[in-house]
């Protein structure tokens, strides 16, 4: 007969056992589009879920993402109006970098998952990696407004598969915002005309730039000044074969300008502050302490207040400061200068929505989808979260209908970008996270921690560190 | 078909005597039961779950064994061998100042001060606040336009030839080659806010031991002619000397898994100068989702951490033996 304790321990093993089997995780879910669900009677509505950055609970003016929170308390109620007993709008607001990974977390487990989220052309390797998203290639090409969207946007939300895995709404190109007072005779166009109108301002006390020059948010510099200058000079990141390139002697040329310019003292010091206090590049743009300030188009929304080398202030402390200063012309904006013979480099991405797998209502997602592509909707969705231009070519002119005061800015912007070589920052890289830290750690190593350290060497380090893992 | 007979007194206590002695037999094993059961979900299954994915690379729906290749690549990169170099730097710093913070603060308070209970009950805010909340204050402290300790930090005769800038300036340059020694003046500023968030916890445990020394004995060597310093350093360190090994590992195993305050103060930053292990594995994990090199680091720092709490245990049963 077994000992009573011995049994006692089978028997606690035998618990223990069956609450590890009851804890297994589901199996991942496969890459393909979930079946359409079942149409509903009109009478059942359901909730549809979404994934925003934005808050529309938050009623705060001062939010960094008022537009957002805005955009999203006045047209929820409009889509519940629209799809009243069908769907009802729910929006769980997530933090604008964890996201993406919030969003690969439940896909993998098997948890409760959005029915769309918020996304951006960056995550789409990551998310095929991972198996978070469906495929929407056969049902996005059978849209009627799918003739309408920018080659480019849809590029860049196609898979290495050719396959579509992403909806683009707008497209975001990387542009120049500049003080009028600080460059009369518009922004320079080479590096040398840079350098000589960067020494007139340093006279003034004025730095001639600031930028998003440090390692936070896992190296998102690089998808920013470090991608246009590179580009600029007529480097790359990556050899088109999914090996990362750095030492070239267009990079070389780029990192030894940046020195350059950096212990001329151009630069504005807040340029690498950005670790502990993120966005911080942006404060001497909005007061004047800085000429220039190249960021992606969507800046518009975030540099405000606006104090005017002319002393005239922009303080309504929204995204029309910027709009009205381009209007009254005291900011204008334009492509960043490139050496004599090339074009400005650029980078673009795009911001759309996904449907995740596993999400249970992707047919309220598609729903979701057309009603924002409508030419009543679509304008708001481009200047609210958006943030850019739209990838539908024939809402421009809507846009510029709906907002006047966002005409001019548009016209600039769109100008700036044509006299520019836009393209994703990451070329062939795949690994497009791990890649962003390495280039701009390197960048960071050899421009601010040692200006005397051998370029090539650095670059080619950083290089190797990425291509073990292909 | 037998007929079942009814159970006598007799037969009824003698079953109950013996169901009563079972339950005393495998009491332990019972009480033990629903920790073990904690224990089964919350580390033994996602530790067994870690060491697999370790070695898997998961793509969409497939799973490919890749034997130790994730961690011949953490292994092989250049950051973790500096993230290696960080975290040394970082629980060397951390694990000092935090001691001798702690020890000096306790020593105050275990004089009889007036108002101590007010000190102590003060002395427990950083306990209580958030890392994050305590990184977000550090971080504001030392932000350039407007930050409070930025006018000190940046004047040019405190801190010459330029200033500090915590948030962006470089490491100097290394004493010895890849060893990132001495620090940047952000993995300085880290170490510090760490310490202050730790200084309330490791200053009440010794505060606790520093009770329990005799009077009597700090009487005798008194008056045996001890002075201050031999007091210190020939009784009472000796006498808490086991409370002071079990603060040690707790601030070292705290050091190396703490990811809170990095996050929201530096980021790994400014450059990779304050990237240590955990944060390394942050970004691996939930930045770059590559799960399967995550898990190999976790991994990693989990052998770590098991030599750090098997040295514990060593030293503890050193303690338990001389004295």
């Amino acid at each position: 007969m077994m000992h009573p304790a011995r049994r006692s321990t089978l028997g606690i093993a035998a618990t223990i056992a069956l609450l590890a089997a009851a804890c297994q995780a589901p199996a991942p879910q496969p890459a393909q589009p979930s079946a359409p669900q079942q149409a509903q009677p009109a009478t059942q509505e359901r909730e549809f879920i979404t994934w925003y950055q934005y808050d529309e609970t938050n009623t705060d003016p001062k939010s960094d993402e008022r537009v957002g929170n805005e955009y999203l308390r006045k047209t929820i109620p409009l889509f519940n109006e629209a799809f009243k007993g069908k769907w009802r709008w729910v929006n769980q607001p997530q933090p604008f970098d964890q996201m993406a990974t919030r969003l690969t977390a439940a896909v993998q487990a098997g948890g409760e998952v959005p029915d769309l989220m918020q996304s951006s052309d960056a995550n789409l390797i990551p998310f095929l990696k991972n198996g978070v998203v469906q495929d929407l290639t056969d049902w996005i090409k059978a849209q009627p407004w799918f003739d309408d969207l920018d080659p480019s946007a849809v590029a860049a939300c196609t898979g290495p598969d050719g396959r579509i895995y992403c909806v683009p709404v707008a497209m975001t190109p990387q542009i120049v915002f500049a003080w009028k007072d600080y460059f009369p005779n518009g922004y320079p166009k080479t590096p040398e005309e840079f350098k000589q109108v960067a020494e007139q301002l340093k006279a003034k006390g004025v730095y001639a730039i600031t930028f998003f020059g440090s390692t936070a948010f896992d190296g998102e510099g690089t998808t920013r000044f470090t991608n246009t200058l590179i580009k600029s000079f007529g480097g790359t990141f990556d050899d088109g074969q999914g090996n990362m390139k750095l030492d070239t002697p267009e990079n070389r040329a780029a990192i030894e300008f940046l020195r350059e310019i950096i212990a001329a003292g151009y630069v504005h010091p807040r340029s690498w502050d950005g670790t502990t206090t993120p966005f911080i590049e942006e404060e001497p743009m909005k007061t004047a302490e800085a000429a220039s300030f190249p960021t992606g188009i969507f800046g518009y929304r975030y540099v405000n207040p606006l104090k005017a080398p002319n002393g005239r202030e922009y303080n309504k402390g929204n995204e029309e400061d910027m709009l009205d200063a381009i209007t009254n012309g005291d900011v204008f904006i334009a492509p960043f200068f490139a050496p004599e013979g090339r074009k400005p480099g650029c980078g673009t991405g795009v911001t759309g929505f996904v449907i995740p797998n596993g999400a249970k209502n992707p047919e309220a997602a598609k729903d979701y989808i057309n009603w924002i592509m409508s030419k009543e909707q679509n304008p708001d969705w481009v200047l609210g979260p958006g943030g850019g231009f739209p990838a539908l070519r024939s809402m421009l002119p809507e846009i510029e209908a709906r907002m006047p005061v966002a005409k001019a800015f548009y016209e600039q912007a769109a100008a700036a970008v044509a006299a520019s070589e836009c393209r994703p920052w990451y070329g062939t890289l795949e690994r497009r996270n791990e890649a962003k830290k390495i280039i701009q750690t390197a960048i960071f190593k050899l421009v601010k921690e040692d200006p005397t350290a051998d370029i090539s060497a650095v670059l080619k380090a950083a290089e190797e560190e990425y291509n073990k893992g292909n | 078909m037998a007929t079942q007979l009814p159970l006598t007194s007799a037969q009824r206590t003698t079953f109950a005597n013996r169901i009563a002695e079972r339950f005393n037999q495998t009491l332990p094993l019972w009480l033990l039961l629903p920790t073990l059961l904690v224990l089964a979900v919350i580390q033994f299954y996602p530790g067994i779950y870690s060491i697999i994915l370790s070695l898997q690379d998961r793509r969409a729906g497939a799973v490919e064994w890749v034997g130790f290749r994730n961690f011949e690549r953490i292994f092989e990169s250049a950051i973790f061998r500096e993230s290696v170099g960080h975290t040394v730097v970082f629980l060397v710093g951390y694990v000092l100042v935090t001691m001798v913070a702690s020890l000096a603060v306790a020593l105050l308070l275990n004089q009889r001060l007036r108002l101590g209970g007010v000190y102590l009950a003060l002395l427990f805010i950083p306990w209580v606040i958030a890392d994050i909340i305590v990184g977000l204050i550090f971080g504001l402290l030392v932000v350039p336009e407007y930050g409070l300790l930025s006018p000190i930090l940046s004047n040019p005769t405190l801190f010459p030839p330029k200033g500090l800038s915590i948030p962006s300036d470089p490491p100097p340059k290394p004493w010895i080659a890849g060893f990132p020694f001495p620090p940047a003046p952000a993995m300085v500023y880290l170490i510090l806010a760490s310490s202050w968030r730790a200084l309330p916890f490791i200053t009440l445990l010794l505060l606790a031991a520093l009770k329990t020394v005799p009077s009597e004995i700090v009487e005798s060597a008194r008056i045996d002619g001890a002075g201050r310093l031999q007091l210190l350093f020939r009784i009472i360190l000796p006498l808490i000397l086991p409370t002071m090994v079990v603060a040690l590992f707790n601030l070292m195993l705290g050091g190396i898994n703490g990811i809170g305050l990095v996050f929201s103060l530096t980021r790994g930053g400014p450059g990779t100068a304050t990237e240590v292990l955990s944060y390394l594995l942050y970004t691996i994990g939930f930045q770059r989702l590559e799960f399967g090199r995550a898990a190999a680091l976790a991994v990693f720092m989990a052998v770590i951490n098991l030599a750090l709490i098997l040295l514990t245990l060593r030293v503890s049963r050193v303690d338990e033996r001389t004295t």
